[in-house]
């Protein structure tokens, strides 16, 4: 009797297979095709009636939806350079620091303890133009003597949207870097000190391509992550005052749950989907080429 | 002599400016986060005042003592709260890890066809946004009974844990040379006791962030659960914080109250763990 | 002694007879499941389950407690599901067309006569069609104006508005009136002359009052957009003019209910059109610093003479699918009964029974704010009416309140942001199917 044998990595992976499939795959099977359905939440007779490609036609011609769409792709971006820089930044500050390092690392990790629904509450009031801390403590201090509506003015609501995302989440990018710099091999650098390189050569050439995995992979998981943005924003600004805020997620968030319209909000879902996708293959490409540079590509 | 001064004097400069920026990162990440902190101790009035109140005098537990009180006086199930999210959020994390390390193993070992698809196919289940996902997976969960019970939710956070953990233990691996597990496997190691003896304690580093990641993720997670949660049997901290909003109302220093009762185990789970961090991390074989 | 005891006696008699609904040991072994609002307002009257259970021999699990905007989610998810098999779930009026199919008519299961007790309008706003899908509790919703005293008794503001506009300075009783004194007030940023709610449906639902007390409507009776009327325009000008004046605090538009209360609380508001629950917290020492200051009277009227008066109250519903819809509405009848209704009221709340009315207003006697307060809504509520009674009302809000806030904001003129508004409803009306 021939027993078949199931590849070993095939093994190995599917625990995570059938986990994934269960909980993500299903759903998203059964939200796709809602999506070609008018589905409304408080009618669920209206989940049997197809009409084709109406809902993304809809999205696809909805002016407000491609504002909000482009909105999302700046946060993004802007959102996860600057984390990326200042983590890189906080790392690197506190790899230097020899006594107290370990206290100092769960300091720098203190943000990520804080759920996005506190962060938002949290930077709701901080930010509040009447009674918040920012106003009051420029006031105090006699910088201004208006009250500045951060949650209103545009520039400024997407400022403190970002501010809020990146006090929440670049401690992600701090930990993981750390952890990279950890793995840099010490032999180079004093080679390269000998050598009599420069700090920065031996960072630019040394430090740096060893970390970039660790970068990468960092983007990678906060650019699938950043729609965890949605409870910051939605309790914040929801989108608001006039759509100056408005993301993709607040967005379908409230086309789904609050008018109902389950169908119409999945499909765009389903394009922000994309999105996300585009976002992940980027910088998984990249991983991969800086994998290659240090010999690790598999 | 002289360029020696030099040298020393730039060492301290630098050694001051970089106490200096570490100062300022530091009083950035810790402000907001104490200002929370300071509110669960002050009463509402003084939160709110106008013009503000900047040294406390009014220091109390009122929060925390109305937050254990009877129901009807400001009083939350916090300590069922407490016990949910500790049992949902321990038990998710640690199955996570191994279906992430059993995962991740495979992708930095293992050469295989459609190895790349599969590899994002499995990232981008973590990009489908919690507010699309929310509505299908409640009606799956409602078929199968899971709603409102802790499996339910340790099902949704093992696989929204996973891809992470996948990713992060499958870039340790890889920073382990392949030399080495085949090293100790000519030893007479069989492969499980080299990944065990050799892999493991180098790739722990990953695991343990791994790790925090996913505890943290699935502490701190609100749309899901406020989704798959209905009575005090099964919600979660995050979803517990809403209990001090309603319809005209927030009562933001019971929910600082709340909060801090949730950073605490957080932050003591993160400073036991992250030492891990350091030890995987002095094995010698990683240096090239 | 003998006299109390035999008036409790009397009482509860008098209930089982008109309630018809709480023999002892009517609902042996029946087990009802609710989901009802939770939050400190709201759950001192859960107390009262006990009781009822005690008499009828039923158990009552309550198996969700969520704020209101949670709970609307949930009973969404579950229609979709079909996870209905529960009973009792709390209802509210501005919520209750959007889900028509969910709650049963619960007249079949109510004694004749039993209805007549609430105030009527509480019982209109409580219907879908001819179907009563839930009954009010003590918690009935309506705004009334708050004011600060000091303002008022300022000789120096007496004086300069005197010269200023030839009126005497005193509550207003228009909305005209109320602008103009709100500018007039202002001090910015540390005091402002009044302040909005500025999104979501609450902006909807001012504009909403403001567009009647004008003289308009918001929908036709096909529920065609009405709101892109001359009348709706006097309305949005009421509120982009205060806010172009700088006479709100320029976050307004952030703001919700919470904002406002503690707005108004710390004592930099002149003006605050708002809800009765806050009475209580406004001139609370503990937590206002506007206490001992505070004016209540009933809202202004607008141009048309008509008062605003944009309402809402919070009930109890028995589910279409509930198994035993007898012993549900039996729990749901207790709930808002008269003995309830006074222990809810008692906390601060407006009641919807006549009677409690009368016991409320009596009372409050000893407290001169609280009689002040009392007063101010009983004349408010007799103005009140509810939100539009669509099932797209809340989606309509959505689609609105932008519009709305880029008017205030300035970045479009108040007709291009009705003109789209309208649009867009129009759009989503037809897209339903309505007509």
């Amino acid at each position: 009797m021939t027993r078949f044998r199931l590849p070993t990595w095939f093994v190995l992976l599917l625990p995570a297979i059938i986990v994934l499939v269960a909980v993500v795959l299903i759903p998203l099977v059964l939200s796709l095709y809602s999506s070609f359905t008018p589905y409304r939440l408080t009618r669920p007779e209206s989940l049997y009636k197809w009409i084709g490609t109406f809902n993304y036609e809809k999205a696809v011609k909805s002016a407000h939806f491609w504002a909000a769409f482009g909105r999302t792709v700046l946060l993004l971006t802007i959102a996860l350079n600057l984390e990326m820089l200042m983590g890189l930044g906080l790392a690197l500050l506190v790899n230097r620091v020899t006594y107290g390092q370990r206290a100092l690392r769960t300091l720098m990790m203190f943000p990520m303890m804080f759920s996005p629904v506190l962060v938002g509450f949290q930077f709701k009031f901080i930010f509040n133009d009447n009674v918040g801390l920012v106003n009051n403590a420029l006031q105090s201090l006699g910088l201004t003597d208006v009250a500045i509506p951060w949650l209103v003015d545009g520039k400024l609501a997407f400022m403190s949207i970002l501010a809020a995302e990146m006090w929440s989440s670049t401690s992600v990018f701090a930990i993981l870097i750390l952890a990279g710099l950890f793995a840099v091999p010490r032999d180079p650098i004093e080679a390269a000190k000998v050598d009599g390189c420069t700090p920065w050569q031996s960072f630019r050439h040394i430090t740096l391509p060893y970390i970039m995995p660790f970068i990468y992979i960092a983007l990678a998981i906060r650019s699938l992550d950043v729609a965890r943005a949605y409870d910051i924003v939605q309790i914040m600004t929801n989108g608001g005052p006039a759509r100056r805020t408005e993301l993709l997620w607040t967005m379908i968030g409230r086309t789904g749950y609050v008018d109902a319209k389950m169908g119409y909000a999945n499909a765009m879902g389903y394009i922000s989907i994309f999105l996300a996708i585009f976002f992940t293959i980027y910088f998984f490409r990249k991983l991969n080429a800086a994998r290659t540079e240090l010999g690790m590509a598999g | 002599m002289n360029e020696n001064l030099i040298h020393r004097l730039k060492g301290h400069v630098l050694k001051v400016l970089h106490l200096f920026a570490l100062f300022i990162a530091m009083s950035i990440i810790c402000i907001p986060g104490l200002w929370v902190v300071l509110n669960s101790f002050r009463p509402t009035v003084e939160i709110m005042a106008k013009p503000p109140v900047w040294i406390p005098n009014d220091l109390s537990l009122d929060h925390y003592r109305a937050m254990f009180g009877a129901a009807g006086e400001g009083g939350v199930p916090v300590l069922q709260y407490f016990t949910n999210s500790l049992i949902i959020s321990l038990t998710s994390t640690i199955i996570a890890i191994l279906v992430g390390m059993a995962g991740g193993y495979a992708f930095a070992r293992f050469k295989f066809r459609g190895k790349a698809g599969i590899f994002i196919g499995i990232m981008i289940t973590r990009a489908v946004p919690g507010v699309s996902l929310s509505l299908p997976l409640f009606i799956v969960m409602a078929k199968t009974g899971l709603i409102d019970t802790h499996l339910g939710l340790i099902l949704v956070y093992i696989a929204l844990n996973v891809p992470f953990t996948i990713w992060l233990i499958d870039g340790f691996f890889r920073q382990v040379p392949v030399d080495l597990a085949e090293a100790a496997e000519i030893d007479g190691c069989t492969r499980w006791q080299a990944f065990w003896k050799v892999e493991f304690p180098v790739a722990r580093a990953g695991i343990a962030s791994a790790g925090i990641f996913a505890f943290l993720t699935s502490w701190n997670e609100y749309a899901l659960a406020s989704q798959l949660t209905r009575s005090t049997f099964s919600k979660t901290m995050p979803v517990g914080l809403r209990d001090f909003t309603s319809e005209f109302t927030i009562n933001w220093g019971g929910m600082c109250a709340l909060a801090v009762l949730m950073i605490i185990p957080a932050l003591i789970l993160t400073f036991i763990v992250q030492k891990h961090l350091i030890s995987g991390l002095t094995f010698g074989g990683v240096k090239g | 002694m003998g006299k109390t005891k035999f008036s409790t006696l009397l009482g509860a008699t008098a209930f089982v007879a008109i309630g018809g609904s709480a023999f002892a040991g009517e609902f042996d072994g029946v087990l009802i499941q609710a989901k009802l609002i939770g939050g400190q307002q709201y759950e001192a009257l859960y107390s009262r389950i006990a009781e009822w259970e005690a008499e009828t021999g039923a158990k009552v699990e309550i198996i969700s407690k969520k704020n209101h905007f949670e709970l609307d989610k949930e009973f969404k998810s579950d229609l979709a599901a079909g996870t209905l098999g529960w009973c009792v779930g709390s209802n509210h009026s501005s919520f209750a067309s959007q889900y028509p199919n969910l709650y049963t008519d619960l007249m079949p299961y109510l004694p004749a006569g039993f209805i007549d007790e609430y105030v009527p309008s509480n019982v209109e706003a409580s219907k879908i069609g001819d179907a009563l899908v839930m009954l009010p509790r003590a918690q009935f919703d309506v705004s009334v104006l708050y004011y600060l005293k000091s303002a008022y008794a300022d000789a120096d503001n007496q004086a300069a508005y005197k010269a200023e506009t030839g009126r005497d300075l005193a509550p207003p009783d228009t909305w005209d009136e109320y602008k103009a004194q709100a500018i007039f007030f202002t001090d910015a940023p540390n005091f402002y002359g009044t302040q909005y709610a500025g999104k979501d449906e609450a902006i909807v639902g001012r504009y909403y009052e403001m567009v009647i007390a004008e003289g308009g409507q918001l929908f036709n009776d096909d529920w065609s957009p009405a709101f892109n009327s001359d009348a709706g325009k006097s309305a949005l000008a009421w509120f982009v003019d205060l806010y172009q004046a700088g006479a709100v605090p320029p976050g307004t538009t952030s703001y919700l209910w919470d904002d406002l209360g503690q707005g108004f609380a710390s004592g930099t508001i002149a003006l605050n059109l708002d809800w009765p629950g806050w009475a209580g917290f406004f001139n609370g020492e503990d937590t206002s610093k506007a206490a001992g200051d505070v004016g209540v009277i009933v809202q202004p009227q607008g141009s048309a003479g008509i008062r605003t008066g944009w309402s809402g109250h919070h009930g109890f519903s028995v589910t279409e699918k509930c198994d035993n819809k007898k012993a549900a509405a039996s729990l749901v009848a207790w709930l808002t009964n008269e003995d309830s209704q006074i222990l809810e009221s008692s906390g601060g709340s407006l009641p919807t029974r006549t009677a409690v009315w009368e016991h409320v207003s009596e009372a409050a006697k000893s407290d001169p704010f609280r009689a002040e307060a009392i007063a101010a809504f009983k004349e408010g509520a007799s103005h009140s009416f509810p939100a539009p009674q669509t099932p797209y009302w809340i989606e309509a809000t959505n689609l609105i309140y932008p519009e709305l806030q880029a008017a205030i904001l300035g970045d479009k003129t108040i007709d291009d942001a009705l003109a789209d508004a309208a649009e867009a409803v129009d759009e989503m009306m037809q897209e339903n199917g309505v007509y």
